[in-house]
């Protein structure tokens, strides 16, 4: 079996092998998309993270009509609709949701969570929009009042040496997703996008260890394989959140015959980048990888780090291409679309195209059209 | 000798002087912003159709926005240092900065525009259009302040400001709107950043980190200015800046108080146009708002000794969240249909409801960031609603009409969450509305007509009448 199939089949008995850790007394952890939460800290008292990266689905969106105006952004408020509809069984079994604030979008999720699932414990804290000291310090602080209250929920002490622990093991994984992500800077690339994004959205469900399992067998796989992508169109592919079942775009470059070579994503792909600290403070080194060292999302002021990010990445990945995809109503990345493309065009030459979703099924043939257009733009 | 705009004016409170005095300046700061002749029919049947200029107060309010916009459309010529905010706002960094420096002009450009451009003239449209034309386009429920804003840049009729003080503590748009004047026109920015992460159920306690963060960006913000605008923020700034701005809040008190006759003294419309004063200015506009408000005051309590008001007595009495800001016509509509609006938000988080005092604090960013944060409103969604429902008993309300703007996400947090909670807490009804409290191009008065009358029959027939 190979690692992709190996990880299907996982994440298929995922739930029933949560369900029994979960009669044996281990628990369970939910939290929101975004990336600022320290898995680590789940992992170090025993129990098992989960996080919520479902959306797509144009149905949920009406199940949260009922607890949501429609002005948010489509994938936060899918997740209102999942955790209200029970049609994401993952919300169901979880014993705790965490929720680490960043823009309104989030906030409004953690509302929800908040008023209309009292029963459902929960946990928020806040991630500030600028990155400097003060801001470090606000984070670090939410995060060690995070340890604080999960020792409390699971009664397990966070101890220095399982701090440690998991802290490997999640770097472990980030080195491994880094090396695999580094494959697609060749010209010849064996890597998929889909591919790729499969295993980062399957390491947010699957277990740490097997995951890492996988990972290690498919750099095997991929190393072994001569490349199958050698002409096509690069594309750099960027937006606010890409949800596990939101491949709309993806699938419609691939059929296009191009290859989307790198994605950056605020919410829906891990950051993997930097690997955090195994000496020294531990939590002050987690707070350090997840706040300081990571790559900001757009609702960052000012979002100039990622534009930076971009433009750097559209270079080392020899990008032909990049595809702005941003979700209806999240107003920071609509914002900076209307002036990032001018700077990409100035410092890179690269064309930009900007899509926008609404989970909606009358989208894709209007994107076909569009994509098709940018596809044809590229080959020139 | 007169001109053509010396009886709209005289409407609007200036007195014979004041406009001799002003001319040059009205008529540079109309040449910028397109304002003729031919606009002054539409600017004098606005007024006196929407507003109750039988009032002096009311008419010296009109004039104070009117100041405002002068002194904002002609600051750069007139040598100032322009700092723009956003609405709503932290007003105490913006406060402090003008108490520290004649020289510099603070204030929130979009609210001056809406209440002038928008009620007086009825020429906001094309500002609009404008700023969607230059990086907020329609259709994604962007925020209608900022393309006004941006319009007006773009349109020339006001400064590029040389800092922006952005609201990062409370509105993702804001502060990326903010980076998209920098991009357009290398504005630098003072972000001044808090974080909104109170978990449903602790308002009104708050984490002490929250003051220390929201008060260590507003003293940043305030290194920033000095450096960027070549002041000195006066050691007793903060001082100087509550005593200017103190009357206003106590008259709003005042206010509050004679708000909870019945029948109601005074017009929605006439609220919105001074509570709105208080957030968007820092210098004559509030100065000249807080006489304006020493008049109506006055005036309203005449009216109340006499049993005068603008609704019937016994009229069902709502709170809202607020007025339109740039179309009288949509506010009018809630007294048409025979509902007294005795309260507002803000005058209820300014003027009425009090905040427990708390904890001291040393600097001046960590004061004002705890009288925010007790405030309520920038705590988080729930103490914005458990205000509305600390009114009800205050301005014994039969119901709420509870607004929310959908293309402002800080506000449209509440849409659903604020009616289940205030019929569940206080037995009243709540109509929920979704609006744009900012821009009317698309306001159907038939649709908004419908809903308003429906609830207010409701009333009316729950009180028996």
């Amino acid at each position: 079996m190979n690692a992709l199939a190996k990880l299907d089949a996982h994440l298929e008995s995922r739930l029933k092998d949560l369900s029994k850790a979960k009669e044996r007394g281990q628990k369970i952890i939910g939290y929101s998309a975004g990336g600022f939460l320290p898995e680590e800290l789940i992992l170090a008292c025993g129990a098992i993270p989960l996080c919520f990266i479902q959306a797509g689905d144009n149905t949920v969106l009406r199940n949260s009509g009922a607890y949501i105006c429609r002005w948010f952004d489509p994938f936060w408020r899918s997740q209102a609709g999942y955790l209200t509809s029970g049609k994401d069984p993952y919300y169901s079994i979880v014993d705790l949701i965490v929720v680490p604030i960043t823009d309104n979008h989030v906030r409004a999720f953690s509302n929800t969570v908040g008023f209309y699932t009292p029963g459902i414990k929960s946990f928020v804290f806040g991630v500030p929009h600028v990155k400097d000291k003060v801001a470090l310090e606000y984070y670090l602080k939410g995060i060690v009042r995070l340890k604080k209250m999960l020792e409390d929920f699971t009664g397990v002490e966070i101890t220095e040496s399982r701090l440690k622990q998991s802290i490997e093991l999640c770097n472990r994984e980030r080195e491994l997703f880094r090396k695999i992500s580094r494959m697609r800077k060749r010209r010849n690339v064996s890597v998929s996008g889909r591919d790729f994004v499969a295993l980062n959205h399957g390491s947010f469900l699957a277990d740490k260890e097997t995951m890492v399992d996988i990972l290690e067998q498919f750099i095997k796989e991929v190393s072994d394989d001569s490349p199958v992508f050698g002409d096509a169109p690069r594309i750099l592919y960027t937006g606010s959140t890409l949800a596990r079942g939101d491949s709309k775009v993806m699938d419609i470059v691939s059929d296009n015959g191009g290859i989307i070579v790198m994605e950056e994503f605020a919410e829906g792909i891990r950051p993997y980048w930097d690997s955090v600290k195994v000496g020294g403070d531990l939590l002050a080194g987690l707070a350090e990888t997840y706040f300081m060292d990571r790559i900001c999302p757009g609702w960052f002021r000012p979002g100039t780090e990622r534009l930076d990010f971009l433009i750097r990445l559209a270079r080392e990945y020899n990008a032909s291409g990049l595809i702005w995809y941003q979700l209806l109503y999240r107003e920071s990345y609509k914002v900076e679309s209307y002036f990032f493309s001018g700077i990409l065009k100035k410092q890179t030459g690269l064309p930009m195209l900007v899509l926008e979703s609404d989970y909606d099924a009358v989208e894709t043939e209007p994107m076909k059209t569009r994509i098709e257009t940018f596809m044809e733009t590229i080959r020139g | 000798m007169g001109n053509y705009y010396d009886e709209l004016f005289s409407l609007c409170g200036f007195e014979h002087e004041e406009i001799e005095k002003e001319r040059s300046r009205i008529e540079a700061s109309f040449e910028k912003l397109g304002i003729g002749p031919d606009d002054m029919e539409t600017a004098d049947s606005r007024v006196r159709r929407h507003h109750d200029v039988s009032l002096e107060g009311v008419r010296k309010l009109l004039g104070a926005w009117l100041k405002e916009l002068i002194d904002l459309v002609l600051a750069r010529e007139e040598g100032k240092k322009i700092v723009y905010f956003g609405f709503p706002a932290i007003l105490g960094p913006g406060l402090m900065l003008r108490a520290s420096s004649e020289e510099v002009f603070v204030s929130a450009p979009d609210m001056v525009l809406n209440h002038t451009m928008g009620q007086i003239f009825n020429k906001l449209d094309p500002l609009l259009e404008a700023g969607e034309a230059n990086g907020l386009p329609p259709g994604h429920a962007l925020c209608s302040l900022w393309q006004a804003k941006i319009g007006g840049i773009a349109k020339g009729m006001i400064p590029v400001p040389d800092l922006a003080l952005a609201s990062s503590y409370y509105c993702d748009m804001g502060s990326k709107a903010d980076d998209l004047v920098t991009a357009l026109y290398g504005v630098p920015i003072a972000y001044i950043d808090g974080i909104m992460d109170s978990k449903w159920g602790e308002y009104p306690e708050y984490l002490p980190e929250r003051v220390h963060y929201l008060g260590a960006r507003i003293n940043q913000a305030f290194e920033k200015a000095e450096k960027v605008l070549g002041i000195e923020i006066a050691s007793d700034a903060w001082e100087r800046s509550r005593k200017n701005s103190q009357p206003f809040r106590d008259n709003l008190a005042k206010l509050t108080e004679v708000m909870k006759a019945d029948p109601v003294p005074v017009s929605l419309v006439e609220l919105e146009l001074l509570e709105a004063l208080s957030g968007s200015s820092t210098g004559s506009g509030i100065q000249e708002g807080i006489k304006a408000m020493d008049i109506l005051i006055h005036e309203l309590e005449k009216r109340v000794e006499a049993g005068v008001g603008v609704t019937e007595k016994g009229a069902p009495r709502v709170m809202v969240r607020l007025g339109h800001t740039s179309d009288p016509r949509v506010t009018r509509l809630f007294e048409e249909a025979g509902l007294a609006v005795p309260l507002t938000y803000i005058l209820a988080s300014r003027g009425g409801v009090k905040v427990k005092s708390g904890e001291n604090y040393g600097t001046a960013g960590e004061i004002i960031a705890e009288y925010e944060m007790e405030g309520g409103y920038y705590h988080g969604t729930e103490g914005q609603i458990r205000l509305y429902e600390r009114a009800a008993e205050l301005m014994k309300l039969d119901g709420f009409i509870a607004q929310y703007l959908y293309n402002c996400r800080p506000v449209a947090t509440i849409s659903h969450i604020q009616k289940k909670y205030l019929e569940e807490k206080t037995g009243l009804p709540v109509l929920s509305l979704e609006i744009d409290n900012f821009d009317s191009r698309a306001y159907s008065a038939a649709s908004m007509r419908t809903k308003v009358e429906t609830f207010a029959l409701m009333l009316k027939a729950k009180k028996g009448r």
